[in-house]
């Protein structure tokens, strides 16, 4: 590799992450504008959008496509992530998510 | 939580900023912190500059009205309905007028009606280039408004569309988000001739209907955690994002609970949405579960790859932009690239 550059090119200050540049990072144009809402936590967890969680992978129910068990159908790589994972959930559902992504797992 | 201001837009008829690109009344977006907010901006402006002025609207509706006086005179039983993008008002300037002749027995869904209302048309100039087209599956004739030029389709007797048209119109009513985001995936599609399923492209209803399940399965949208009307600069990247990139079309296919919820199911669950071909759209029409919306787009490799390509031109730009300063970015447009809109220049104030 003779590419001077090439490890400073593939590195995000602003996320930490290998796979882009600081000036290529999707928080640049994925930063949505979030509804200011209760933070009653327990009126939160009634919210869990259960029936609502599709994989675009395989189309089972239960899990984001970007956390599919299953391989990857689509030919185009998907390096970065995109906006169907958990991670995408507001923060106080992700831990139920990945909850109930292991249990499915175990079972 | 972020204390932008997206909305105020000025209606004041300023020309444009460039005219490259018409619907920039002015370099206010260019302000904005975030690029996904310029780009939030741009499409609501955008789809106020195509939406249809009072004047269209009038225009169009009087030339249904006539064409339902015609045939009430020639077939006193029968009524002509409209549906497709016209009767949901997702229509793009000179998009053709859908309609279709309903009677109570169904008489006239044969050949001798098709042929006697195509001479009725002829004889009584009520339309020019007149084309029969008999053996179609869907039988129609199509024309054109010799006082508008108007492109107009008469097909008989079939009330699916009709039904149709009224899940749209109730979608649209409950989705914030699919109107705008609609306009613009057609206009995209429709600069690249890839929204006419006659040539394998991807109909109105299946645009719909893709817009929609992505809007209605979005983790931040089921969550209620961010209001569409405010992310749809976001939003349209990330559907281009899941369809250009992340969709396994060979093995999902899109189904609607009660007609209204969307979801996902594996196609091997219903035998009808299997084609010979693994690759390719599937969806499942909400009136007929033996129906495949789609069937007709047989080009689905140009339409993802031109998803692929409207993702890989939005994020570029967004990047670029959020890299330049003040001064680079006036008179610059993220969406331009992408819709491309090369109409006749029209006037902000009744748009
Ligand atoms: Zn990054
Ligand atoms: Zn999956």
């Amino acid at each position: 590799n003779n590419c001077p550059d090439k490890r400073h090119y593939n590195y995000c200050t602003y996320c930490n992450s290998r796979t882009h540049s600081t000036d290529r990072c999707p928080n640049i144009w994925r930063s949505y504008i979030v509804k200011k809402i209760s933070h009653d936590s327990s009126v939160r967890r009634d919210m869990y959008p259960s029936g609502l969680i599709f994989c675009y992978n395989c189309g089972h129910e239960g899990h984001f496509g970007d956390n599919c068990p299953f391989p990857r159908v689509s030919r185009t790589p998907n390096i970065n992530g995109s906006a169907f994972t958990g991670e995408n959930l507001p923060r106080e559902f992700r831990n139920l998510y990945r909850v109930r992504l292991s249990e499915v797992k175990r079972r | 939580e972020r204390g932008i201001n997206v909305s105020g837009i000025n209606n004041s008829p300023i020309k444009a900023v460039n005219p490259k690109y018409p619907w920039l009344k002015s370099n206010k977006h260019t302000k904005q912190l975030e690029v996904s907010d310029w780009l939030t901006m741009e499409i609501k402006d955008f789809v106020k500059y195509i939406s249809p002025s009072e004047k269209e609207i009038e225009a169009r509706n009087s030339v249904v009205r006539r064409l339902n006086d015609a045939i009430m005179s020639l077939w006193p039983d029968a009524e002509l309905h409209c549906f497709g993008s016209y009767s949901t008002d997702l229509y793009l300037p000179g998009s053709d007028i859908d309609t279709v002749v309903i009677s109570k027995g169904h008489k006239y869904d044969n050949r001798a009606s098709l042929y006697k209302l195509s001479t009725y048309l002829r004889v009584h100039k009520l339309g020019k280039r007149i084309e029969t087209i008999a053996k179609a599956k869907v039988p129609i004739i199509k024309f054109v408004d010799p006082e508008t030029g108007y492109h107009i389709d008469i097909s008989f007797e079939r009330d699916n569309g009709l039904t149709a048209a009224q899940i749209i119109i109730s979608w649209i009513k409950s989705t914030p988000g699919l109107r705008e985001l609609v306009m613009i995936v057609k206009q995209f599609l429709s600069v690249r001739r890839l929204n006419e399923v006659h040539t394998g492209g991807l109909g109105g209803f299946s645009i719909i209907c893709l817009v929609y399940s992505f809007l209605r399965l979005h983790p931040r949208i089921v969550t209620g955690s961010i209001d569409p009307m405010d992310n749809l600069g976001v939003l349209l990247i990330e559907f281009f994002e899941l369809y250009g990139f992340n969709f396994g079309y060979d093995n999902v296919a899109i189904a609607f609970k009660n007609k209204t919820q969307p979801i996902y199911i594996p196609k091997t669950s219903n035998q009808n949405l299997l084609n010979r071909n693994p690759f390719f759209l599937a969806i499942q029409d909400p009136q007929d579960p033996t129906n495949n919306i789609s069937r007709g787009t047989f080009n689905l490799r140009d339409i993802k790859r031109s998803f692929g390509g409207a993702y890989e031109m939005l994020v570029n730009k967004c990047y670029e932009m959020n890299n330049a300063t003040y001064k680079q970015r006036l008179g610059e447009s993220i969406l331009g690239d992408v819709i491309k809109f090369k109409g006749k220049a029209r006037d902000f104030v009744d748009a």
